[in-house]
């Protein structure tokens, strides 16, 4: 009996032992400081490839793709993506992040797509030097107080999504009565909160729900929409979880819109018969400007239909690949040198005017642009 | 009292306890038979879910079908059924069959682990990306019952109407057919059963054949209803039809089907009053705890369930 107790507990501690050298040997901050041979260096991509919003990672990866080819091909470069799915989940986007900071090849990630990835690998990818650039995480602690040294994105966010939200539904759809919703994750959480907050405010009767990220049916939630609420503002990554609330909202004769926030945006995905979006991004359809990046890109892609997340990706994508290059000005580079570029970013935006970085990360400047949609088309609201 | 409310949520909680008590019949009648509880039922719902998204997408699609809808929708429950039929039948000869001699606990395992293999599988076939029924465009959500506060869409009768008729066939199939009488015997003591000239491993595949095409209907049934599926919709459908089963007195036929409307209700009515209820100190996010707390409930005062009979054991 004692001998098999002493055996058991001799067991427990080589396996901490083991666990413990496993763990030390995959956060090593070795990679920061190692010199990478220009000729053979790669971007990182991280964002949900499957689950609930692969059709977001989907659209980013391809248009990171693409911009990795024209780049190559303008440049005469030779960057290579290694790609990473955290299928939406935290724990998963965790497990990616080590990946790409163990491999020596990757000099810049491109995400977290998403603010629950940034939060999980902010700190690893920091203390692996190695920049991360989303094109699309708009969590407000992100960047507040500088959490994350290494991390940048190229899209404004919540503090910028929730007053915007606010003013619009509040002044030029002029609500009373409002239900925000949230899905129960680390995006959602705090910009329904905001939003919430931010309408009562302004004098407007707000109602919270709250629903799970993977939920499909909202009819229940629906039944507690009054029939004097004009507006449902819901926080989602799910673009098809907003269509769904928006045709159980008009199954049971409910007249209030459906506003989804920036998870929501999809032509494909979210397509009510009348509702509203926000999102960080101008969607380049509506650009003329951007005609002929777009037929480039159709070309590329085979007609791959895309929004608003695939080109602030792309956007991402340049900003890293500019900075790798100037930190391999003499043939080498470092992780470092690729942050310290990134930091100093100069370069002409997608969307128009220069696009720089604040000391927080936060790009300059910045604003959430709002579409309204009519029998699933999309239009800017001027 | 907000009527309009209360209709509402009673239409949503019996369109999703007929879901459930479609699930619930599965478990039900595998126990019953075998007094093992299948797991993976609720991956098998998930795997009819699939047939008919892909019976959808064959036949041209929500926006350009090429038969009518309502052929269509038959046609996907078909499918569905068939498909979920033989995997049913699968899962029993290759995972239960072996372990019939073994110990409880063995195909307790067996079935988690077919649980998981289903969904691994369906993850690595189509991914993980939410897939869309589309069902809105096939049929427009105003097209229904509109009639002072109640609101229903007509895809919710038809889904209503479809898990009774099925609920009833399966009753009237166990209660008046020679197979049901097989199953009922097989179900009272298995050793007899064989005595008496019944083949019991044929009665068995055809219970699972039964349980798992219901389960592959009730998959395309959520589709139509909710829109979208995805490869872990399973494992939700699975412990609320379970939930369901022993609520309503698992091995039970109407049982489950009393349960499975009972935890639909109760689902639907904690989402729209457990804020009330609580003073605001619960949201809509806990529904889930009421229909798990009336399982403990049910376990702790009456663990039979509602139309279940007491097990009583010789010592």
């Amino acid at each position: 009996m004692r001998k098999g107790l002493i055996a058991a507990v001799l067991a427990v501690v080589a396996s901490a032992m083991v666990v413990t050298a496993a763990v030390a040997k995959t956060s090593a901050p070795a990679a920061s400081a190692q010199v990478a041979e220009c000729t053979n260096v790669s971007l990182g991509f991280l964002g949900p490839l499957t689950g609930p919003a692969g059709f977001l990672g989907q659209e980013q990866l391809s248009w990171l793709k693409f911009g990795a080819q024209k780049y190559n091909k303008a440049r005469g470069t030779k960057f290579s993506l290694v790609e990473g799915d955290t299928q939406l989940k935290a724990p998963v986007a965790l497990t990616v992040g080590r990946k790409l900071a163990s491999d020596k090849k990757v000099m810049a990630v491109i995400g977290g797509s998403e603010s629950q990835a940034v939060r999980v690998t902010g700190k690893l990818f920091a203390k692996n030097a190695l920049a991360s650039i989303s094109g699309s995480a708009t969590a407000i602690d992100l960047t507040k107080g500088r959490p994350y040294k290494t991390f940048f994105r190229v899209v404004p966010n919540d503090g910028i999504q929730g007053p915007t939200v606010v003013r619009f539904v509040s002044q030029n759809l002029k609500a009373k009565n409002v239900v925000v919703i949230d899905s129960q994750d680390d995006y959602s959480l705090p910009l329904a909160k905001a939003i919430a907050n931010g309408l009562k405010k302004r004098g407007v009767n707000v109602s919270r729900e709250s629903v799970a990220a993977d939920d499909t049916d909202f009819s229940s939630i629906v039944a507690n929409v009054g029939s004097n609420v004009n507006v449902v503002v819901f926080a989602t990554q799910v673009a098809t979880a907003a269509n769904t609330l928006s045709n159980q909202l008009r199954e049971q004769g409910k007249k209030a819109l459906v506003f989804g926030t920036d998870g929501a945006y999809s032509p494909s995905q979210y397509k009510p018969r009348n509702g509203y979006v926000s999102v960080f991004a101008p969607d380049l359809h509506f650009d003329p400007k951007a005609k002929k990046l777009i037929k480039e890109y159709n070309a590329f892609s085979k007609n791959k239909s895309f929004g608003a997340f695939g080109p602030a990706t792309y956007e991402a994508g340049v900003v890293a690949m500019t900075a790798i290059e100037k930190a391999c000005a003499d043939g080498k580079a470092t992780r470092a040198e690729t942050t310290k570029w990134v930091r100093k970013t100069k370069i002409p935006s997608l969307f128009g005017g220069t696009l720089r970085f604040s000391r927080s990360g936060d790009p300059l400047p910045t604003k959430f642009i709002i579409y309204k949609i009519t029998n699933g088309k999309y239009s800017p609201v001027k | 009292m907000d009527w309009e409310k209360l209709v509402q949520l009673a239409v949503n909680g019996l369109t999703l306890g007929s879901v459930y008590a479609l699930v619930a019949l599965g478990f039900s009648m595998v126990y019953g038979i075998l007094k093992l509880l299948n797991l993976a039922h609720g991956d098998v719902l998930m795997v009819g879910a699939f047939i008919g998204w892909g019976m959808l997408g064959f036949l041209g699609g929500a926006q350009d079908p090429s038969v009518g809808v309502w052929l269509l929708i038959v046609l996907m429950v078909l499918a569905a059924m068939v498909g979920c039929g033989f995997l049913g039948v699968a899962i029993e000869r290759f995972a239960y069959r072996p372990l019939r001699r073994a110990p409880r606990i063995a195909p307790l395992i067996s079935a988690l682990g077919v649980s998981f293999f289903i969904q691994n599988s369906v993850l690595l076939l189509y991914g993980a990306n939410f897939r869309s029924y589309e069902s809105f465009d096939l049929v427009d959500v105003e097209v229904g019952i509109h009639w002072g506060p109640l609101n229903v869409w007509i895809l919710r009768v038809v889904v209503f109407a479809a898990a009774l008729a099925m609920m009833l066939g399966l009753w009237l199939l166990v209660t008046r057919t020679k197979l049901g009488k097989a199953m009922r015997a097989t179900a009272f003591d298995r050793e007899a059963a064989a005595m008496m000239g019944i083949d019991v491993d044929r009665v068995i595949v055809k219970t699972f054949f039964i349980g798992s095409a219901l389960a592959g209907a009730a998959g395309v049934l959520v589709g139509l209803i909710f829109g979208s599926i995805n490869h872990f919709m399973g494992f939700g459908y699975g412990l609320k039809g379970f939930t369901a089963a022993v609520v309503g007195g698992i091995g039970s036929i109407p049982g489950a089907m009393l349960g499975g409307m009972l935890i639909g209700l109760a689902e639907a009515m904690s989402v729209g009053y457990i804020e009330d209820f609580t003073f605001g100190r619960l949201g809509s996010a806990f529904s889930d705890l009421v229909v798990f707390l009336i399982l403990i409930v049910f376990m702790l005062v009456r663990p039979q369930g509602i139309l279940g009979k007491r097990e009583v054991k010789k010592v």
